[in-house]
């Protein structure tokens, strides 16, 4: 680190955040239990998710939050299995987004590298890694619930309830800016896109919000977005919304929506690397800007209700080891699946993927990184293999993300589920219609 | 309803300019080489991540950073014609095979040395023309279409006005019938290569503050400039200006209209059309068809 440090340059930014990082490993040693393990006791965690490729933004940077976790878990003493400690080893696959290199890399952690648990984005990618899963039982985890059915009985969706907390940031638009009444959305046609598009349209009409135009969809291949953004604000909409649009696109979108002159709301699921899109336009056409992700800096997440281990100071050793401009949506989300995970083998004793998820599920509720939350899902996927609670809803102020608050995904559902069923189904999207 | 046509006009134009710039360059390739590159589009990456380098991270100007891109990636195609083209020149299909392997190596090289993630070019200026309320022209992206028709200008005044271009379009015809003139078939070649990289280099380079700049951005690029090759007629650069400027207008209408999907099923309608009426293309010969 130190190497890096004085090879790119010492800045007051840059020791003060080391500093920082320096002191959060120091906390985190001192406030996880020590014990001391054997160098021969290493439970290996599979990473299957896109590395490279235009998807790597949700798989990369949650590798390196990995990273960090297990440094700290390790430093700490590891994880106690048993009775005896073991240190945590990532092994990664990129799976590049593709569902035929997923079940390579799937097959690979689990007979060459003899890994307990896989972690993946999911999406396009888990129709390849499922008959991996079905044939040898392994617990696999996805930030994609939208990949669950009743037949998928080892994969869990323990951290993000993709798309359905997009309701949260909807809701809060609405009552917060009554005066929005009229919305458009852009999303790239693929596996992610598509549920997103159904979960907006749901919201937006509980909101009350009236659709200008039906959701505009791309090809993902799409480079120019002139002509996406020409369209979505011909008719003058009050809000602009991009899906789960990935920052490849969010970044081209938001510059078009400047030079083209736009001045409305804009919602999106994600900002990834939203410092860029600001350096791309200006804190003006940004402030106010609603995603759903937060910094991992907000004192917010310091709320006795949050059970991610010191948030702020693993955002700062990330900060410290990859820079701050590098934080994205899964930069913290695989890290705390893995404290999930971490709980479920300590209280079952094993590292075994049955045993492991009869821990993690007793009792029918967990400890989701944003609060307590239910296992959840039967409705919807088929199956209660979803860990949903809270999500914050953050907005872009003075050019920094924020989290306004945290909104319950459930209460939404209790008022609005029929409405999300409905859109669901309308593109194919419930548990029984994806093939 | 006239602001959305003369919006979407103007991002039409800007989507034909630098595809033309692409597809020009692969054309030049094929016509004298008789070679299909397939890592044009990484080419076109290059010439992104040089902007990438010189630019936003040494802090150069944004016109020098585009003419090390566009010199850089020329030397890079020299590189390609020595190495590749040239030992492999009567064969056609091992040519192809050894661009393929080529753009695989040059994703990974940039990869490695830049990492994965979509890289933030700064915005080389922020100012608009402002038309009317609705039908606003971005100043980089007029600079964008002025450069592609003054580099298009230049090439073909260097095809039709100098004795380096005569010896171009005479090996394109003929490449036999050239050498027995006395045209060095190595020389044309390395000329065409040069110029072609150079062209999608400079592509790259030019757009990279507006898209994302990434290892793999070279693929949607290289597809639509197969699609105008063969719709214009393999070998043909007017044929290639052209359909560039009519599929950017197509695709550019239709996904205002309708939307992008089904703008790119418009386009592969296009060409399969093209390919069943007039296989070689609309100004395509028989020769290298």
């Amino acid at each position: 680190m130190f190497a890096k440090m004085f090879k790119d340059g010492l800045t007051r930014r840059r020791l003060l955040g080391s500093g920082v990082a320096m002191a959060g490993s120091a906390a985190a040693a001192a406030v996880l239990p020590r014990t001391a393990f054997a160098a021969d006791k290493v439970v290996k965690i599979g990473f299957l998710a896109p590395l490279t490729g235009p998807v790597a933004a949700w798989g990369k940077p949650g590798l390196d939050g990995c990273l960090i976790w297990g440094d700290w878990i390790n430093a700490a003493g590891g994880i106690n299995i048993g009775g005896e400690a073991h240190a945590v080893e990532f092994v990664a696959y990129d799976n590049e987004y593709d569902p035929t290199k997923a079940r390579t890399g799937a097959t690979k952690l689990i007979r060459e590298d003899g890994v307990k648990f896989i972690m993946m984005l999911g999406g396009d990618t888990w129709p390849g890694a499922q008959p991996v899963a079905d044939r040898t039982g392994m617990l696999f985890s996805t930030l994609l619930p939208s990949d669950l059915s009743p037949d998928t009985t080892t994969l869990i969706a323990p951290c993000e309830v993709h798309p359905i907390y997009n309701v949260t940031g909807v809701e809060w638009l609405a009552d917060n800016m009554p005066e929005l009444k009229t919305a458009v959305m852009c999303a790239q046609d693929d596996a992610l896109g598509l549920p997103s598009v159904a979960t907006y349209l749901a919201a937006f009409e509980a909101a009350g919000i009236e659709m200008q135009d039906d959701p505009l969809l791309f090809d993902p291949a799409t480079t120019d977005f002139a002509p996406v953004v020409t369209r979505l604000i011909s008719g003058n909409p009050d809000i602009v919304c991009l899906d789960t649009c990935y920052a490849d696109y969010v970044h081209p979108i938001c510059e078009q929506l400047f030079q083209q002159g736009y001045g409305g709301q804009v919602i999106s699921c994600t900002a990834d690397f939203y410092q860029q899109i600001v350096a791309k336009t200006s804190e003006e056409f940004m402030e106010g800007f609603v995603f759903q992700f937060p910094d991992f800096d907000d004192p917010a997440l310091n709320d006795e209700n949050i059970n991610f281990r010191m948030p702020n100071e693993f955002y700062a050793e990330y900060a410290s080891r990859y820079g701050a401009d590098q934080w994205g949506a899964v930069s913290w989300e695989y890290a705390s699946i893995m404290d999930l995970w971490k709980a479920g083998a300590e209280r079952a004793g094993s590292a075994e993927p049955d045993a492991v998820l009869a821990a993690m599920k007793e009792g029918g509720t967990g400890l989701h990184a944003f609060g307590e939350a239910d296992w959840w899902g039967k409705d919807l996927f088929g199956i209660d293999n979803a860990l949903v609670g809270n999500w914050p809803i953050v907005v872009i102020e003075g050019g920094k993300a924020t989290i306004k608050e945290f909104r319950s995904i459930p209460e939404w559902y209790a008022k609005h589920g029929e409405l999300l069923k409905k859109h669901m189904a309308a593109y194919g999207q419930m548990w029984d219609q994806r093939s | 309803m006239v602001e959305l046509l003369a919006q979407t006009g103007l991002n039409a134009l800007y989507a034909a300019s630098y595809t033309a710039l692409v597809a020009v360059g692969l054309v030049l390739i094929f016509g004298v080489m008789g070679v299909i590159n397939f890592a044009h589009g990484e080419l076109f990456m290059l010439g992104a991540y040089a902007i990438v380098a010189v630019y936003a991270d040494w802090n150069l100007p944004y016109l020098v950073a585009v003419a090390v891109g566009m010199t850089f990636v020329g030397i890079v195609g020299l590189g390609m014609e020595r190495a590749f083209f040239r030992p492999l020149r009567d064969n056609p299909l091992g040519g192809l095979v050894a661009s393929i392997g080529f753009l695989m190596i040059l994703q990974a090289l940039v990869s490695m040395g830049f990492g994965v993630r979509m890289e933030h070019v700064p915005p080389v200026t922020q100012d608009v023309i402002v038309i009317s309320e609705k039908v606003r022209l971005p100043v980089f992206r007029l600079a964008v279409i002025l450069a592609a028709v003054v580099l298009l200008a230049s090439l073909w005044a260097f095809l039709k006005r100098t004795r380096f271009g005569w010896a171009l379009r005479a090996s394109a015809q003929d490449p036999e019938a050239a050498a027995l003139q006395g045209i060095s078939i190595n020389q044309t070649a390395r000329i065409a290569m040069f110029i072609g990289a150079a062209l999608a280099g400079v592509a790259g380079a030019l757009t990279a503050p507006l898209i994302s700049v990434n290892p793999h951005m070279g693929h949607s690029v290289i597809v639509t400039a197969f699609i105008v090759i063969i719709v214009g007629g393999i070998g043909s650069l007017e044929g290639a200006v052209i359909v560039a400027v009519a599929y950017a207008f197509v695709h550019t209408f239709v996904t205002t209209f309708f939307d992008g999907v089904i703008a790119d099923i418009v386009g592969l309608l296009l060409l399969l059309v093209v390919l069943i009426v007039k296989p070689t293309g609309l100004f395509g010969s028989t020769d290298r068809a």
